[in-house]
């Protein structure tokens, strides 16, 4: 199949606005028989390897309809099969280097992404966004929130003057865009995840900066002084639904930024998880956002973790960073030249 | 909504998925690290591989233009992750490789240990991209595919927006 990709993008500048579809709000995960493995002291068994990565983004994209018709997500993924067959196709070996700021200015090529091929079915639809309140598929920041969201944003664009303000994901840290979370979101790769259980602990791998969320079962929360990066975590058993209730965000976390998604958090958030198992292959996962100073309202997503292929692997971030240094540097270059251009020295 | 406006609005999406990838931020901007004003055009064997996160790292031996000389030049790519997922790893772009690569220079000019850039287009001799040269090395493919869950592909509705 040959696909005009290029007159659909460029169509695309016209999109037109389409209705929205609200998913009907449950605030129950879906009715299913489903009879979950379990752990010897008869908690739901779900240990294993889970993966979260989808064309589906936080926010629902302006262009979409929230509840994506099943033709048209299959075009979706046609069309995303189709541009990484064209991205990875040859190219010619005699061609010139590409122009300076041209189109082609960007990082590398599609094989080295893992972003996912289709939009995630949630409740037997295919949504464009996670979000299902508010009903338009949008983060409900106050008027402050989106401030201090695009303040942060505009810091780490701007702001060079040392590794402390670059984004905790350049540090390595924590993974960008908040894919340890919580919530724990999609991002462009490494969206995998391996839960293992203990009667006292519940511990999420993150693949993305090898981080570990320890979920203590009933136990209470630390000390407000004691922020973590990914927060402090605590579960609870509501009959076969784990849920996790997490404070305390290491400040420097605020801004979860991804290409898709630009999601910030104060460090005074709570965020409420519920996992349940729904069967042999899905995870329902929920999340509610409350943050007072940053959102009008309670917000809240859907989302459903697919059992992967382990196995989950290393991500030693801090042990090969040569980019920050390398950002940095870049910098200092760019004053000097500024300096010199501007006579200074 | 009729028909062409639905392919306006799936455009828009897929527009939006197609930028991931040519403007991959990965874990970091592409603009922070690169000067997007300094395209490289570089042509030599490998001579060493990072297989290291957060980015891989391929080294090679740059010929200098009509000159026996060589320089050396490490390119930036992706988490070699999703590599290893579909089967690959360091071993399967070997030293001594001749390789070709498009990109930009990092924006600090540093060339020691080499002169740095990132590899936005990683090309064997034949043109062939370095890790998908090969059958069974396709795109990543995380199985949520709606076609793959029903065996064998049905034909997709062919989209010519005219």
């Amino acid at each position: 199949m040959k696909l005009a990709l290029k007159s659909l993008l460029t169509a695309s500048a016209t999109a037109l606005a389409v209705a929205v579809a609200a998913p009907a709000m449950m605030a129950e995960p879906p009715q299913t028989d489903y009879e979950p493995p379990r752990m010897p002291d008869g908690t739901p068994d779900m240990q294993g390897y889970w993966t979260n990565a989808s064309l589906t983004t936080l926010e629902k994209p302006d262009n979409l309809p929230i509840i994506v018709p099943e033709k048209q997500a299959m075009m979706m993924a046609g069309l995303i099969e189709a541009s990484a067959e064209a991205d990875n196709a040859p190219t010619d070996p005699d061609a010139p280097a590409y122009e300076a700021g041209g189109a082609e200015v960007g990082g590398y090529n599609r094989f080295w992404m893992d972003f996912g091929s289709a939009l995630a079915k949630v409740r037997g639809e295919y949504r464009s966004t996670w979000i299902v309140e508010p009903a338009d598929g949008k983060l409900p920041y106050t008027e402050a929130g989106r401030k201090m969201a695009e303040d942060r944003l505009n810091e780490q664009r701007e702001d060079y003057d040392n590794p402390e303000v670059r984004a905790a994901a350049e540090r390595c840290t924590v993974g960008f865009g908040s894919t340890g979370g919580p919530p724990m979101l999609n991002v462009l790769y490494n969206n995998n995840y391996q839960i293992v259980q203990a009667p006292d602990k519940v511990a999420i791998l993150v693949e993305m900066n090898h981080q570990t969320r320890m979920i203590r079962i009933d136990e209470e929360h630390r000390p407000e002084v004691m922020d973590q990066w990914l927060g402090d975590s605590v579960g609870s058993w509501d009959g076969d639904t784990l849920v996790v209730e997490t404070t305390n965000f290491e400040p420097d976390i605020s801004l979860r930024a991804a290409t898709r998604h630009r999601l910030y958090m104060s460090p005074d958030a709570k965020v409420t998880e519920h996992f349940t198992r729904i069967s042999p292959e899905e995870i329902f996962y929920e999340f509610w956002v409350e943050d007072p100073e940053v959102f009008t309202q309670v917000w809240k997503g859907e989302m459903i973790l697919r059992q992967a292929e382990g196995p989950i692997y290393e991500y030693a971030c801090h042990e090969a960073n040569y980019s920050l240094p390398g950002i940095l540097a870049g910098a200092r270059r760019e004053e000097k030249e500024a300096a010199t251009a501007g006579g200074s020295k | 909504m009729n028909k062409k406006s639905k392919l306006y609005a799936l455009a828009g999406v897929t527009a939006g998925a197609l930028a991931v990838v040519g403007a991959a931020s990965a874990h970091h901007a592409f603009s922070a690290e690169f000067d997007a004003e300094a395209p490289v055009l570089l042509r030599g064997e490998v001579t060493k591989v990072e297989w290291v996160n957060p980015h891989t790292w391929i080294h090679l031996a740059a010929e200098e233009e009509g000159s026996d000389e060589t320089t050396a030049w490490m390119v930036e790519g992706g988490t070699p992750n999703t590599l290893l997922r579909n089967g690959l790893n360091k071993k399967s772009l070997q030293v001594g490789t001749p390789i070709i690569v498009r990109g930009y220079q990092s924006k600090d000019r540093l060339c020691a240990p080499a002169c740095k850039a990132n590899g936005r287009d990683i090309t064997l001799s034949n043109g062939e991209k370095v890790f998908m040269g090969s059958s069974g090395t396709g795109a990543p493919n995380d199985g949520t595919d709606p076609r793959e869950r029903r065996g064998p592909k049905t034909e997709l509705p062919d989209v010519e927006p005219n």
